[in-house]
């Protein structure tokens, strides 16, 4: 009886450090987490009208306009921080736009179609096109850096690249895998404060991080980040976007749990927040945070503009 | 009068003619929910010679391919398609006339 009771007590301790560890490496056991975000604006529909959308797929911010991706109507829609629609365009030029990036007075768009980089002023005028000298493959997302050299998820081809903006390849990180630094279908790139980056893993259902050198830091999401998903606190169930907010910290788009999740900038768990689907679909797309702290995101499901702020 | 409503019956039994002239197929993907994987079957599937529509009915996971009259998608070429996407081919099937549903490419 006395064994039975040590074994049952070793069984327990033994579940309770595998939970453990397994709750530390989805980066679900903090003590520092905060309160949900509250939707506070939504406008959006499904249709092909100014603030109609089919498919919105990226989101960009500045202090004034909200920037939306509107990817089966081959379009860029303006509006301002109240949902008015303000303008549109980019019909004679895209494909598939995906998550874009505003640097500079320029917005970058990658064409998931074009195999492209889209560079057009915010006001929608085109500038050009930035290819790759070794050739881009569905572009998903991208990042510019303070130096205006880009950082692009090339999603179908299993890379991220740093490109100079006439097209030179700095450098590449490639490798289908799960290991540190492997990919699998990469969707997008946000830029730390310090000059680092984020890369959303799509399929491996992580965040990677890198420093300003481009050394591997760290990755999160799910028991060891290693393509294990769910819908536990700190999982992925498919990374689609990733953005920076103040203070460094770290938004991803976590697409089949409908959800944003909120990270410390070392990726521990903060808190999450979305919206149910009422259709077909998953909501939890593509997020940006504007300079007050506002996370604004895309409802893919239900053709949406959401803005979202602390409790 | 009379030879307007033959300009129109003309009109009517050609578009029906061509439309019924059209190929469709229908083609079940497994986990086809997210843009970036339906985006990237639908990219595919537009290289092939002939393809006048592609429809991506998320929510049953399955690709409707129209193709212009003398044009056909063989088996083998859809599972290429779905192969270079990163999916697996579940089911592939030519049905008759207009699919409609999903969204249009």
């Amino acid at each position: 009886m006395k064994k039975m009771g040590k074994r049952f007590a070793y069984s327990t301790l033994g579940l309770a450090i595998a939970l453990t560890l397994l709750g530390c490496a989805g980066g679900a056991i903090n003590w520092n987490q905060e309160p949900p975000y509250s939707r506070s604006l939504a406008w959006g529909e499904k249709g092909s009208g100014p603030g109609q959308f089919n498919d919105p797929t990226g989101i960009a911010v500045t202090a004034d306009e909200v920037y939306i991706a509107d990817a089966r109507n081959s379009r860029i829609q303006v509006f301002d921080k109240q949902g008015k629609f303000r303008r549109a365009f980019g019909g004679d030029i895209l494909g598939r736009p995906m998550n874009m990036d505003i640097a500079g007075n320029r917005l970058y768009v990658p064409d998931y179609f074009k195999d492209v980089i889209h560079v057009f002023t915010l006001a929608g005028e085109y500038c050009e096109a930035i290819k790759t000298d070794d050739g881009l493959t569905s572009p998903g997302g991208l990042a510019v850096r303070d130096d205006g050299t880009l950082l692009i998820a090339d999603t179908y081809g299993q890379r991220v690249v740093h490109l100079a903006p006439d097209g030179e390849v700095l450098r590449s990180w490639a490798g289908t895998g799960i290991g540190a630094g492997d990919f699998n279908y990469p969707t997008d790139i946000a830029i730390a404060p310090d000059g680092g980056f984020y890369v959303a893993d799509g399929y491996n259902d992580r965040i990677q991080q890198f420093d300003p050198d481009g050394e591997f830091v760290r990755k999160w999401g799910g028991p060891f980040a290693m393509n294990i998903y769910g819908p536990f606190k700190g999982w992925f169930t498919t990374v689609t976007s990733v953005a920076v907010g103040l203070e460094g910290s770290v938004y991803a788009a976590d697409f089949y749990n409908d959800r944003i999740q909120k990270f410390t900038a070392e990726g521990d768990y903060l808190t999450a927040f979305g919206s149910e689907p009422a259709n077909a679909g998953h909501t939890a797309m593509a997020v940006a945070v504007d300079n007050e702290g506002t996370v604004w995101s895309v409802n893919f499901a239900d053709n949406r503009v959401e803005k979202w702020q602390p409790d | 009068m009379f030879t307007k409503m033959s300009l129109l019956l003309a009109a009517l039994v050609f578009s029906v003619s061509a439309l019924a002239a059209e190929n469709h197929y229908r083609l079940g993907v497994n986990g086809l929910a997210c843009p970036f994987c339906a985006y990237g079957i639908e990219k595919r599937l537009n290289k092939i010679d002939g393809v006048t529509e592609v429809r991506v009915d998320i929510g049953d996971s399955v690709v409707q391919v129209t193709l212009k009259e003398g044009n056909t998608l063989t088996e083998e070429q859809a599972r290429r398609a779905v192969d270079e996407a990163g999916f697996t081919l579940r089911s592939y099937a030519e049905v008759d006339g207009e699919t409609g549903g999903g969204n249009a490419e």
